[in-house]
């Protein structure tokens, strides 16, 4: 299927937010937590690369061109994903607040009449409920400990506003035209819904704001973006031209 | 954190098999770390998990008073003796 231009922005913006994720949860190699933790966390960061490809190949036959080689303001990555997260709370509440959305956006993908993208969408779901599984186990066990809570409550009352921008796309035809089979905007809600009773059962209440950010998805990129794609890219520049 | 032994068995005829141990604050989090500790290359098709104290350890020196020479048989001695009795030629 050859995809409109509001298609395509709805694919590069799924696969920009797996690839800047993946990305993020891999710097954790060797330094997580703890083993067991740490061995979790970057095979979910692998998934998530993969989920990337996949994605990626729906558009073109050249995935790292079009993965590593855009320029900034053609990346379409939620500013959420984009963060380093390098201390260990950001990042794992990061993990939960994106595989809640993973959960509900691929869902909506599970019959799309982009027949391509509907396959994908079942073979990934499998992956997502492990990885939110793993994530909302050992976010459940922390939060019910005071420290935890203590540590992990700023990460969660700044990052779930910013997580609205999961849901966000140019297109607002997606639903109509059958290429997801929820609109973008039940879907947010069922991620605020989710999301909000996560955290109430901890008396966490979070201020989603009034409206979802939106930069990520129109061009401008975090501050963080710069060192993650300069790490991502690290290896390609040595040799762009060698072949795997 | 608690210590859990994994034990792996492949596809087929062949016994579970000691794959190694690792540490999981609970059950739920233990069958989540096995899974990606040693079974994300598929390297068996079942898993038991056990917690490492739910295991009986033998005491070496009775181990060690429960091997005796004539547990070891081979056979050897009788046949031997069967063949002194038949008048065979060995």
């Amino acid at each position: 299927m050859v995809p409109s231009a509001g298609e395509r922005e709805l694919v590069l913006a799924l696969a920009d937010d797996e690839l800047c994720v993946g990305q993020n949860h891999a710097w954790w190699i060797a330094i997580g937590p703890f083993l067991e933790e740490d061995l979790a966390f970057t095979s979910i960061a692998q998934d998530e690369l993969g989920h990337a490809r996949s994605l990626y190949s729906l558009l073109t036959d050249d995935v790292d061109e079009l993965a590593y080689g855009r320029r900034d303001n053609e990346y379409r990555s939620a500013h959420i994903a984009e963060l380093l997260c390098h201390d260990w709370s950001w990042a794992l509440v990061r993990h939960v607040l994106h595989d809640i959305a993973e959960q509900i956006r691929w869902s909506a993908l599970v019959g799309s009449s982009w027949e391509e993208l509907s396959h994908l969408a079942e073979r990934v779901l499998g992956e997502e409920q492990f990885h939110l599984q793993h994530g909302s186990s050992l976010l459940n066990r922390l939060l019910a400990d005071e420290l935890g809570q203590q540590r992990l409550t700023p990460a969660i009352l700044e990052l779930a506003p910013m997580g609205r921008e999961y849901f966000v796309s140019s297109d607002d035809q997606l639903a109509e035209n059958g290429i997801m089979t929820m609109p973008l905007a039940v879907q947010e809600q069922l991620w605020i819904d989710q999301t909000g009773e996560l955290f109430e059962q901890y008396d966490i209440n979070i201020n989603f704001g009034s409206e979802a950010p939106f930069a990520g998805r129109s061009g401008i990129r975090s501050a963080d973006f710069a060192e993650l794609h300069e790490e991502m890219t690290a290896v390609l520049r040595i040799d762009p031209q060698a072949r795997w | 954190m608690r210590t859990y032994e994994v034990f792996l068995k492949r596809e087929g005829k062949d016994p579970f098999t000691h794959a190694g141990s690792f540490d999981a604050p609970d059950e739920e989090m233990a069958l989540i770390y096995a899974r990606e500790t040693y079974g994300r290359r598929s390297e068996g098709e079942q898993m038991w998990i056990v917690p490492r104290t739910a295991i009986l350890s033998a005491n070496e020196k009775e181990l060690a008073m429960a091997d005796r020479d004539h547990k070891h048989n081979n056979g050897l001695l009788v046949a031997e003796l069967r063949r002194m009795s038949t008048g065979q030629e060995s």
